[in-house]
């Protein structure tokens, strides 16, 4: 047999891609939507953007922003003005790597599943307002706006790499100048492969956000028993006599883990979030929407 | 005695292999669960705090090795108290007794026959199957041992001895062969049949621990029914006897038990019943309660009553007591019979079985009526004729009805100084007689004597007469009883007749005194006509041979030729007992070497299963044990599936207070019954029929009863239940004496039962003719039932619901029988207490579990008229028997005048 041709392969890759792109495009859609409807109330129609003013159309303006509604009862056409004239780069780091997949229950969608929705959907929200967004170390990793960007977003979201580390690392930034950064992880890796990078990023770039998403089990630790424990990618195992023993001593490491995250985001002056996938994904996206955009 | 066999004991060698599977289960510790978990990074660096061992905990060690050594014992076949009947091969006669001795255990011996039989056929044997109360084959007609199944399955035991003797016989010439013979473990006579069968070749006798009890025939002792246990068990038994008699209604009930103890080693123990004459007299048989064998029962005849007779002279005598006809007659009855004296008005107030009046002449008018009241009920009434009677009897035209024949007057007076003729000797007795076959002792010569006025029948009435042919003796029936009259007096003034042994066998054949000389006596010389006889199981059944047999042959011991029963001759009647008043029980002689084996495998228990299902419950055990080690037990899954096995596993059997619950059950709802027969068939469609007629109850009145409920009549409470449905079946047990008197107070407490024999297709309803209703008089027999009737028109039956005309069930068949109202006199405030029929209405109303009906019933719409007109006799029916008369009363006349004018 041959070797499958390189497009045939792009090709069975697009159509997985084209199968996971709308549903996750959907959701996010529908997520987004519901967040800018709660933001916003119901009375408006148009979605995420803050009004600012109206003034009277001059000669020289794009007849895509007059607004007709307003115009229409008067004699002269209006444009809308909005408050956010110049757009910002937000970048969004999704965590994709092997730990990420994990559920600890069944029904109860994958810590990866989760940032992915809840990254997608804030773009989404972000694409509508104009802003710019980059997804570093992957293919929309240049700042742009629109709906190839989400395109591109939602393509590198989907895209599975085979070659995933065991535990995601914050990603270097590079020249990438962001005004916002949210990262989206289980930050189960070492201090190592997390701290610095974020400090990194934290003297060049502004604000940003952490959302710690865990799973419940990751929390609860509900283990008992003679247990070998491996890392999803199987690199790392632990073997315990008495799971239920070392309860206690995981929840004081996790708790560690988290006050250090914390501390961070504090010093930083960034915020930060605990998510759990049993949530409900609106209120991290929120939580996010308000805080990007600048309310609080 | 218990043994212990391996079968397969090489299997046990596995044993061996559990040190080796110790060290091996040891060395391997419960495997740990691999987790995949992201956390694990956090985990990294920390200790556990206890340590688990790693080895496998020596509890759960222990269990395995336990499980596995049981599963390998349990391969190994491992029996106890085995049989060691091994199939042997050659020519085999397998050899019942099939005797009265057989007939406890015979369906066991049945079985085992039949095993071994089938044991014959695998290994291809010819076969011959013998049983020695039957006749036994021409030579040896060998077959395979199948064919003999058909022959096996219809024997039943026999009411006599097996013939051992002529077994021997038959054997004497005979090729050899290997037998197995079946015995009741007894000795009958001096027949050696251990020894013959043994000089054929191997012999192996089965039998059975318990030896087999019998009765002697009822004595009377002092006026007492007594009654001898035999037996030739080596250890002590207690028995138990009743005493079964006929109720003034017909029907028989137990009068009376004893209870005593044949001591170890004792062949015989007599006992006593000790009952008022009334009852004795109405006894007519005595069972050995732990046994069923026609040897366990003593059938009592008139031998063993205890008449009452009443002796009348004529007013009061002067001169010689000792020569008086009262003292001749007072020393030959009063041995044997109830004697009173005094006049006859007081006498016949005692109402007793004989009158005799010695010489009385002329009888007031009054009491002659009585008298002849009292004969015509079936006394006997016995005159002696003397002087008063010779000068008053005769003379009238008309016979008196007090008299057998007319008299002439003054009598005569034969020999003497003055006369020509001599004293007259007997007759022979003709063959009509009673006295038919007594001897006549030849000094017995007649003097003086009334005489009867010829008349064509006089020679008809004649018991006895003298040579010259006058008659001496003479009876007339009259009514159900009859006159006897002696044309001498009852001393030795008119002819030596009271002085001989002949007199008083005269009383006795004349059934005057229970015969005090034993049954041979009565039955020597006459042809007897079997009336109702003995099968093996000691049940009377109709005589099928009414061939006569002569009294010499019932003499003898019992036989095929003669079975035990009870005879009639003429009006005598006599019981026939499988034993007789001498006989005794011996266990079998055997020879030496040979040992009697015991039926049937009831000894052989083989501990496979039960050691297989201890290994599952240990490995079970270790399954939860390991789980528990490794910390999954309480996994949500596991545990669910785990707690399921325990319940399923724990579920303790309710059968403790199941009568209790009953009670409370049918204490707290109506609740329809009917009774379990045994037949599982006919069980599910009584179930499923009242569970239809409970349902159309439901939907159209206001009872409401829950589902109906099987009773065992034998042990459960019946005292709530407002009616029982019984099906009839041809083989229902017979009821329990418990059984009896809790079915009867049922029945006289309010209960009703519905008798349904099931078989109205087959024309003749419940009668004698169907197996049912052979069955149906079989257990009901000793039921109190009071007189019944086709049910009437305008009876509650027929309105107390819905107005019904007939009463169709699956069968439109004959009048359905309930209780004759007899106008205020019933019990139950005239509810009958059974209501019989033979329209199979269970299979009428029974539905399945959808609600469908379950039978067909006719054809098409006439059909469904029909199941529905059975629907409503059944809801009649529990209308009935939950309101009782309340329909017939009065008030309801106009609502139903009204009802019928419309």
């Amino acid at each position: 047999m041959n070797q499958p041709s390189p497009s045939a392969e792009l090709r069975a890759a697009s159509e997985g891609l084209a199968a996971t792109f709308p549903a996750l495009m959907v959701a996010a859609t529908r997520l987004a939507a519901s967040v800018a409807m709660g933001d916003h109330g119901r009375r408006r129609a148009g979605v995420g953007e803050d009004f600012w003013q109206y003034r009277q159309a001059l000669p020289g303006d794009d007849l895509a922003t007059v607004d007709w509604r307003r115009s229409g009862r008067s004699d002269t056409a209006y444009v809308r003005e909005r408050e956010w004239e110049s757009a910002h780069t937000v970048a969004i780091w999704p965590d994709s790597a092997q730990s990420m997949d994990y559920s600890g229950k069944r029904g109860v969608s994958s810590k990866g599943e989760r940032a992915a929705l809840l990254a997608m959907a804030l773009s989404v929200l972000l694409a509508k307002a104009g802003e710019r967004i980059a997804f570093p170390a992957t293919i929309a990793a240049i700042p742009r706006s629109g709906k190839r960007q989400l395109q591109r977003i939602a393509q590198a979201i989907s895209t599975i790499n085979q070659t995933r580390p065991e535990y995601g690392s914050v990603p270097e930034f590079g020249d990438l100048k962001a005004a916002r950064s949210v990262f989206l992880s289980d930050f189960m890796g070492t201090d190592d492969q997390i701290f610095p990078p974020l400090s990194a990023i934290a003297e060049r770039a502004g604000t940003g956000c952490l959302v710690h998403i865990l799973d419940d089990t990751e929390e609860t630790f509900p283990f008992d028993g003679r247990v070998i424990f491996e890392s999803m990618g199987g690199g790392l195992s632990f073997e315990t006599h008495r799971a239920k023993g070392l309860r206690e001593e995981y929840r004081e490491q996790l708790a560690k883990r988290c006050a250090a995250l914390e501390e961070f985001a504090r010093q930083a002056g960034w915020q930060y979030l605990k998510h759990h996938t049993s949530q409900s994904p609106r209120a991290a996206l929120l939580w996010l929407h308000m805080v990007i955009g600048g309310q609080r | 005695m218990t043994s212990l066999v391996f079968l397969t004991p090489w299997i046990l060698l596995g044993l061996l292999a559990l040190p080796l599977l110790w060290w091996l289960l040891r060395a391997t510790p419960p495997s740990p669960k691999h987790l995949r978990f992201p956390g694990v990074g956090l985990l990294m660096g920390l200790k556990d705090i206890e340590k688990m061992p790693d080895k496998t905990p020596i509890w759960l060690l222990l269990l395995r090795i336990l499980a596995i050594a049981a599963a390998i014992v349990a391969f190994a076949n491992p029996v106890l108290n085995p049989e060691t009947r091994a199939e042997g091969d050659g020519p085999l006669l397998i050899l019942m007794d099939g005797g009265w001795a057989s007939a406890p255990d015979w369906s066991q011996r049945i079985g085992e026959a039949e095993r071994l039989l089938e044991q014959a056929a695998r290994a291809g044997r010819p076969t011959v199957f013998a049983s020695l109360t039957q006749p036994l084959p021409q030579g040896m007609p060998y077959r395979d041992a199948r064919d003999w199944l058909s022959v096996l399955r219809a024997l039943e035991p026999q009411a006599w001895a097996p013939d051992r003797q002529a077994a021997v016989d038959w054997l004497a010439d005979k090729q050899d062969f290997e037998t197995y013979w079946l015995t009741d473990g007894l000795q009958y006579g001096e027949a050696d049949l251990a020894n013959a069968l043994g000089a054929k070749g191997p012999l192996r006798v089965i039998g059975t621990a318990k030896q087999p009890l019998a009765l002697r025939p009822l004595k009377l002792d002092a006026g007492q029914l007594s009654v001898t246990v035999i037996g030739a068990s080596p250890i002590a038994e207690t028995v138990t006897l009743t005493a079964y008699g006929t109720a003034p209604n017909g029907i028989e009930v137990a009068f009376a038990s004893i209870t005593g103890t044949l001591p170890a080693g004792q062949s015989e123990v007599t006992l006593t019943f000790q009952m008022p004459l009334e009852l004795t007299n109405r006894v007519t048989r005595v069972t050995l309660q732990s046994q069923t064998s026609a040897g366990a029962v003593a059938l009592a005849d008139d031998g063993s009553r205890r008449r009452k007779v009443a002796l009348v002279g004529a007013g009061i005598q002067e001169g010689p007591q000792l020569v008086a006809p009262m003292h001749y007659l007072r020393k030959a009855l009063e041995p044997s019979a109830a004697l009173i004296e005094g006049s006859l008005s007081d006498v016949l107030l005692g109402a007793p079985d004989v009158i005799v009046l010695s010489d009385v002449g002329k009888l007031s008018i009054p009491s002659a009526r009585k008298l002849l009241e009292w004969v015509e009920k079936g006394g006997l009434l016995v005159r002696f004729a003397g002087p008063r009677l010779a000068a008053e009897g005769a003379g009238p035209l008309v016979g008196d009805p007090l008299l057998p024949v007319r008299l002439r007057a003054g009598g005569r007076t034969l020999g003497g100084a003055m006369a020509w003729n001599t004293p007259k000797h007997l007759s022979p007795f003709p063959e009509s007689s009673p006295f038919f076959g007594l001897p006549i002792p030849a000094d017995i010569e007649v003097f003086a004597q009334v005489v009867a006025q010829p008349a064509p029948d006089l020679a008809a009435r004649t018991l006895a007469a003298l040579e010259d042919g006058t008659p001496l003796v003479t009876q007339r029936q009259k009514g159900d009883g009859r006159v006897v009259l002696f044309h001498v007096t009852a001393n030795a003034e008119w002819s030596t007749l009271p002085l001989s042994g002949l007199f008083v066998q005269m009383l006795e054949r004349l059934s005057i005194s229970a015969n005090p000389a034993g049954p041979e006596a009565v039955l020597e010389g006459r042809m007897w006509m079997p009336d109702r006889t003995l099968d093996g199981f000691g049940r009377l059944v109709d005589a099928e041979l009414v061939a006569p047999v002569s009294g010499e042959r019932l003499a003898k011991p019992v036989g095929l030729d003669a079975r035990p029963g009870l005879y009639s001759s003429g009006d005598l009647s006599v019981a026939i007992n499988v034993l007789q008043a001498d006989s005794t029980l011996a266990a079998l002689d055997l020879p030496i070497g040979i040992n009697i084996e015991l039926l049937g495998q009831t000894n052989e228990q083989s501990l496979k299963p039960w050691l297989l299902m201890a290994a599952l419950a240990l490995f079970m055990l270790d399954v939860l044990g390991t789980l528990w080690v490794t910390g999954r037990l309480f996994n949500r899954g596991v545990a669910q599936a785990a707690g399921l096995i325990l319940m399923v596993a724990l579920i303790p059997t309710p059968e403790a207070n199941a009568n209790e619950d009953r009670i409370i059950l049918t204490a707290n709802d109506t609740v329809l019954a009917y009774v379990i027969t045994g037949d599982p068939t006919v069980d599910n469609i009584s179930a499923a029929g009242l569970l239809g007629l409970s349902a159309v109850l439901t939907e159209r009145t206001s009872v409401e009863p829950i589902a109906p409920i099987g009773v065992n009549i034998e042990t459960d409470d019946l005292s709530l239940l407002p009616m029982l449905y019984w099906p009839i079946t041809p083989d229902q047990a017979a009821l329990s004496e418990g059984a009896v008197q809790r079915l009867n107070r049922y029945l006289a407490t309010g209960g009703m039962i519905v008798f349904d024999t099931r078989d109205a297709q087959l024309g003749s309803g419940f009668g004698v003719l169907t197996a049912n209703g052979k069955a149906l008089q079989r257990l009901t027999a000793s039921l109190d039932i009071p007189p019944l009737a086709p049910i009437p028109a305008g009876h509650v039956l027929t309105r107390a619901f819905y107005l019904l005309e007939d009463f169709p069930g699956r069968w439109s068949g004959p009048d359905v029988w309930v209780e004759v109202s007899a106008g205020g006199t019933n019990l139950n405030d005239g509810v009958t207490p059974i209501v019989i029929g033979a329209n199979d209405w269970a299979a009428a109303w029974a539905v399945t579990d959808s609600g469908q009906p379950m039978f067909p019933v006719g054809r098409g719409l006439t059909g469904e008229r029909q199941r529905e007109l059975a629907r409503r006799f059944g809801v009649n029916l529990v209308m009935y028997v939950l309101t009782g008369n309340y329909k017939s009363d009065q008030v309801h006349v106009p609502a139903f005048l009204e009802r019928l004018g419309e």
